[in-house]
């Protein structure tokens, strides 16, 4: 049996679970998003021992899910982006804590400008092997 | 002497020989000790007469689960309220603490968003038995 991990027990589910709303979705910090997309990536505090016991590493992991569409104008870009983060919060799993969705600011990246904005989300970890 | 310290994390909790430590973010087995105060011509004078025990647990619900403590204390509440419980807590290696407890109906939901949590004191019966080694 392979080792457990966050990545695998964590970070993809998720991703699989919002696949078909978004249509590009990362597990971790991407170097070159294609809009529309959501990658999840870490929070602050990213991993919170908080259970008994040393028999197994278990973990609260907060995440934040980072949204951006493309920045054509500004209404139908908020609109864009607001619809996006509506069907991915329809389509988080069961499991996950979901929680506060910032405001949507302008974002460089490379030659192209993006509006983006964060989902937190936390959920819980148990190292089984 | 070096300072010594424990953590929650040196704790480990077994009710009804399972282990939830998995579940717990809490364990708490504390005592309310009774002490009647005389006034005498001469003095005051103290005596303790009574300790009743409380076990605190504070977990993360896990109804639906495999081996679900919240299902397995809200049958045994309903079914059998007056049958304890085995508790065993390790405070540390080398300290622990084995009682009986009574069960007690979980509490049921929370607040979103946030992951539903159970808070549970149960009243112990007699007095818990140490092992120091």
């Amino acid at each position: 049996m392979p080792a457990s991990s966050i990545l695998t027990s964590v970070r993809t589910p998720l991703k699989t679970a919002i696949q078909g709303v978004a249509a590009n979705t990362y597990d971790s910090v991407p170097e070159a998003p294609i809009v529309p997309f959501a990658a999840i990536v870490p929070n602050v505090p990213y991993l919170q021992p908080s259970f008994l016991g040393k028999g197994n590493v278990k973990l609260k992991v907060n995440l934040v899910m980072t949204v951006g569409v493309a920045m054509y104008d500004n209404q139908s870009a908020l609109d864009n982006w607001e619809k996006l983060v509506i069907s991915i919060l329809a389509a988080i799993p069961s499991g996950y804590e979901v929680g506060d969705v910032s405001n949507p600011i302008p974002l460089n990246i490379g030659a192209s400008e993006i509006l983006a904005g964060e989902i937190q989300l936390a959920t819980y970890y148990t190292q089984t092997n | 002497m070096a300072t010594t310290v424990i953590t929650g994390r040196d704790l480990a909790m077994t009710i009804a020989t399972k282990n939830y430590d998995e579940q717990a973010t809490s364990a708490t087995l504390s005592a309310d000790v009774t002490i009647e105060t005389y006034n005498t011509l001469y003095s005051k004078a103290y005596k303790s007469i009574d300790s009743q025990w409380t076990f605190d647990v504070e977990m993360l619900a896990d109804w639906g689960a495999a081996d679900s403590l919240c299902e397995a204390l809200w049958t045994a509440a309903e079914s059998a309220p007056n049958t304890a419980l085995a508790v065993s807590l390790t405070a540390v290696t080398g300290a622990v603490f084995a009682f009986n407890v009574l069960p007690v109906f979980p509490s049921v939901g929370g607040a979103s968003p946030d992951a539903q949590t159970v808070s549970m004191s149960f009243t112990v019966v007699g007095t818990p038995t140490e092992t120091f080694s």
